[in-house]
């Protein structure tokens, strides 16, 4: 089979590539998103993920406890410690010890999901959100706190 | 006037027919090429240092990831081979197999690539986009099977992070059927198409002696008839376990010319020979543990406490990969870390490959060893008073060299 | 002062359409190509937006450069390229400048857009553009003897056929369609020569098989490499009007045809309608050559090296255009 031929086959077939999020470039990306966010334009929707995908990390915050382990085998240095503020202790009590945390700069993220194996509290997650472009590498969208 | 006809061309840093920066200085007299002069360390990323200084073993297995963006299983591979054999660890049995079929899966990958990088240098771009096309049903494969399109982070020292389960392996089985009915098409394309031989038979010839000479490695060293694999010649993984044997292109067509045919002719063989490879490795897949050491925390004091040195050695898409590890008790990072990427070996081919051939030849020429420069640069030298790069004569080398292995010993 | 006035306004308008006509040709080209990839391709007028972004950028001098020949180069191609379709008839439009000989004229006229990119090639000083623009010459050289056996062996056989009207005049291709003039065996010749005149129009236009001036992973675009802004958007439409000449000359002595003589038997229009219609059909075979000779080889064929290229228009088309040559002279002297 020489390319010859296979052209005028092709010409024919449906193209391969995938149209995901429109057929052509939009002229104004921004533009077309708000378009899309106000439902006046269509959005080609992308392939969804296979099962296990490793996409954005999700943090559940009120079972994390702190120990660090996750920022330890982080190969990025995407995990950042912090402490919060202790609450004010009720009268009469002793006052609580701070609270440990962690806080995950996505935008760092290489989606390794080390620290979701090392996490003895199962706080951290992989889910299958992959859109996360954004033009401000420090917006608090993609800073999991 | 002088009388001089040759002139100088820079293909580089920059230039479309590279896809990574390096640079050839061709001194050319008209259209035949006279002169070859390679210029490397155009993209040192220090990664060797980071592993040696900042990460600890686990944190450096995602960086080993990405000291190659296509070739991205066999440097972790490579890594975690060396640092088991260090610390001593052994790898239960359904992870060799798991590994051995990442790793097959990627050589696919790699090679469908190559044949469109390959097609797109001689301005072939239709079949640059057929052969893309038919590669997405195995990126889609890795990702179903490690979670990732490209980068898998499926190693892991002492084992593999993810199992094959009954229906990842039916995945890689639909896939691998998907490769045998359509490997005749692209077989055809590649070795039938008038225009495609035109522009690679007798282009680019590697001699068998000047491959052996110049240690050439992987599909240019098979090329040229010399049958060198890894996983043949020193088996890792399950490789002893299945029947496996480097390709040469005497098998397709009875002769060995060593041109840029050649080479196309030995990975096309390859994709074949990796189909086969991983069905007869998800067949035979014993069942079991897929990690030694399955808490990190243990694992990681373990490496901290290890003291030895290993290398591992994997046949990588583009040939042979090595890497030296050492590790100091007490020390987290790796004491010390080499990486020798196979293009380290395939770029000094180029200068016999090139020189008499033509300036059209360069780009197909430089793409037939499927090059990869940020794997191959491991230094650049820059004097710091003067600001700029410079060359190291052979002296300073030689005794530089002697300083490390110096350092090294100090230590048994 | 009539005729000045009329050529005046016969070249703008050509020039305009020429220009759109092109672009709009090239759009096509750029969708089949791209559906006979597997992919969707660009929309049609993308084309006309990259003129548009070429216009707005800037117009870099390098500074090797020799300013006034590398300014001058994109607009002589341009320029020649338009002076071209005035001697060519577009559909039952007769030809603005046209006169006897004018086919030599168109000739060496052809010469003239590839000798601009040579020197423009040259003066910008880089060593890509000299490989570029040496290649560009080889190319030139390659091409030019297939066409003008094609040009003259037609001419010759018109004289010996009709002594005493110019032979080498667009209307008399017109008046006497080529291929009625031979039995099936001089029809042979003449399809060969058709092979070759598209093979030709693949190698002016320098596009892949043929396309080593610019070659764009070996030498970056050679002739083209340092020119950008308003200048590379002049190439740009000169590669665009190209195709329409090209089309244009083959239309003028291998299918001089119109729709006007055959229909007009059976539907009445306006006298100036049959003028559109003709100008449309005359559109459709410029689109259908150009999906043969430009869009479907460079989509199905890789790049060739120079000695190939060579080899292909001074041994394989020049025999075959011998074999064409003897077979039409025995044809119109009747030995046959």
């Amino acid at each position: 089979m020489s390319m010859l031929t296979e052209v005028w086959k092709l010409m024919l077939k449906r193209p391969f590539t995938n149209r995901f999020p429109a057929k052509y470039a939009p002229k104004n990306v921004h533009g077309f998103i708000r378009r899309v966010q106000a439902g006046k334009a269509k959005l080609v929707p992308p392939i969804p993920p296979p099962p296990d995908f490793r996409g954005r990390i999700t943090y559940e915050v009120d079972k994390c406890i702190g120990c660090g382990l996750c920022i330890r085998v982080c190969p990025t240095k995407a995990i950042e410690f912090r402490v919060l503020p202790s609450e004010k202790p009720a009268e009469g009590e002793k006052p609580k010890p701070p609270k440990k945390k962690v806080k995950i700069y996505i935008s760092r993220c290489c989606f390794c999901s080390q620290c979701v194996d090392i996490c003895p509290k199962d706080c951290l997650h992989m889910s299958d959100e992959f859109l996360l472009a954004n033009e401000n590498k420090l917006a608090e969208e993609l800073i999991e706190k | 006037m002088n009388d001089d006809p040759t002139f100088i061309i820079p293909v580089g840093p920059v230039h479309p027919a590279l896809k990574e920066p390096i640079q050839l200085v061709l001194t050319v007299d008209g259209e035949r090429i006279v002169g070859v002069d390679v210029k490397c360390s155009q993209v040192h990323r220090g990664i060797e240092w980071l592993g040696m200084n900042r990460n600890n073993p686990i944190q450096s297995i995602y960086l080993s990831e990405r000291v190659c963006g296509i070739c991205n299983v066999c440097h972790p591979y490579c890594m975690v081979m060396a640092v088991e054999e260090a610390a001593g660890i052994e790898v239960p049995e359904r992870a060799d197999y798991i590994r051995t079929i990442v790793a097959e899966l990627e050589r696919i990958h790699s090679h469908l690539l190559w044949a469109g990088v390959a097609a797109h240098e001689i301005g072939f771009d239709t079949v640059f986009h057929y052969t893309w096309a038919l590669r997405e049903e195995i990126m889609d494969t890795i990702e179903y099977v490690t979670g990732n399109r490209v980068t898998k982070a499926i190693m892991m020292i002492g084992g593999v992070r993810r199992d094959i389960t009954t229906e990842r392996a039916e995945r890689i089985k639909k896939a691998t059927a998907y490769y045998l009915e359509n490997f005749q098409k692209i077989a055809d394309i590649f070795l039938h198409d008038k225009s495609i031989k035109m522009r690679t038979r007798n282009v680019g010839i590697l001699t068998k002696e000047d491959a052996l000479k110049l240690c050439a490695v992987g599909p240019v060293a098979r090329a040229s008839g010399v049958p060198k694999d890894v996983r043949q010649d020193a088996p890792y993984g399950a490789y002893a376990e299945l029947d496996m044997k480097a390709i040469t292109p005497d098998m397709y067509n009875g002769e060995i010319v060593g041109d840029v045919y050649d080479r196309i002719i030995v990975r096309l063989l390859e994709v074949k020979q990796s189909v086969e490879l991983i069905n007869a490795a998800l067949d035979n897949m014993p069942s079991g543990e897929i990690v030694a050491e399955k808490n990190l925390v243990k694992l990681l004091a373990m490496l901290k406490r290890a003291d030895g040195e290993g290398i591992g050695r994997v046949e990588a898409p583009r040939g042979e990969d090595i890497h030296y590890v050492r590790l100091e008790k007490g020390k987290e990072p790796f004491m010390s870390w080499k990486i020798r990427a196979p293009t380290y070996n395939n770029v000094l081919p180029w200068i016999p490959m090139l020189l008499g051939g033509e300036i059209a030849d360069v780009p197909i020429v430089a793409a037939s060893t499927d090059p990869c420069m940020s794997c191959l640069n491991r230094v650049t030298v820059v004097d710091e008073s003067r600001n700029r790069e410079f060359a190291l004569t052979k002296e300073m080398m030689h005794e530089m060299s002697i300083r490390k292995t110096r350092r090294l010993m100090r230590n048994d | 002062m009539i005729n000045l006035i009329y050529g005046i306004a016969g070249t703008f308008v050509l020039g305009v359409f020429a220009i759109l006509f092109g672009l709009s040709v090239k759009g096509i080209d750029r969708k089949i190509s791209a559906r006979m990839q597997w992919r969707i391709g660009p929309p049609l007028r993308q084309p006309f937006r990259d003129v548009r972004k070429l216009l707005l950028k800037d117009n870099v001098l390098p500074d090797n450069a020799v300013p006034w020949i590398y300014n001058a180069a994109p607009i002589i191609c341009l320029a020649s390229l338009i002076t071209i379709l005035l001697f060519i008839p577009i559909g039952s439009i007769p030809a603005v400048l046209g006169s006897s000989g004018d086919i030599i004229v168109v000739l060496y006229l052809l010469i003239v857009p590839s000798i601009a990119i040579i020197v423009g090639g040259f003066s910008s000083g880089s060593p890509f553009a000299s490989v570029g623009a040496q290649r560009e010459m080889v190319l030139l050289i390659s091409y030019e003897l297939p066409l003008s056996m094609i040009i003259f062996t037609f001419a010759w056989a018109y004289s010996v056929l009709y002594p005493g009207i110019p032979a080498l005049s667009f209307s008399t291709f017109e008046k006497y369609p080529i291929w009625n003039q031979f039995s099936p065996i001089g029809m042979f010749g003449v399809g060969i020569f058709l092979i070759i005149a598209l093979l030709v129009t693949t190698a002016e236009m320098a596009k892949i098989p043929f396309d080593i001036p610019e070659a764009e992973t070996e030498i970056a675009e050679g002739v083209f490499v340092e020119y950008s802004g308003r200048n590379f958007a002049l190439f740009y439409l000169a590669d665009a009007v190209k195709i329409v000449v090209l089309s244009a000359i083959i239309i003028a002595i291998f299918f001089p045809y119109n729709l006007s003589p055959w229909l007009s038997a059976y539907i009445t229009l306006p006298h100036w309608l049959w003028y559109v219609v003709d100008v449309l059909f005359f559109m459709l075979k410029v689109v259908v050559l150009s999906i043969i000779a430009v869009t479907f080889l460079r989509t199905a064929l890789a790049r060739l090296k120079v000695d190939q290229i060579v080899r292909i228009y001074w041994f394989h088309l020049f025999i075959a255009g011998v074999a064409a040559m003897i077979l039409i002279a025995l044809d119109t002297m009747g030995v046959l």
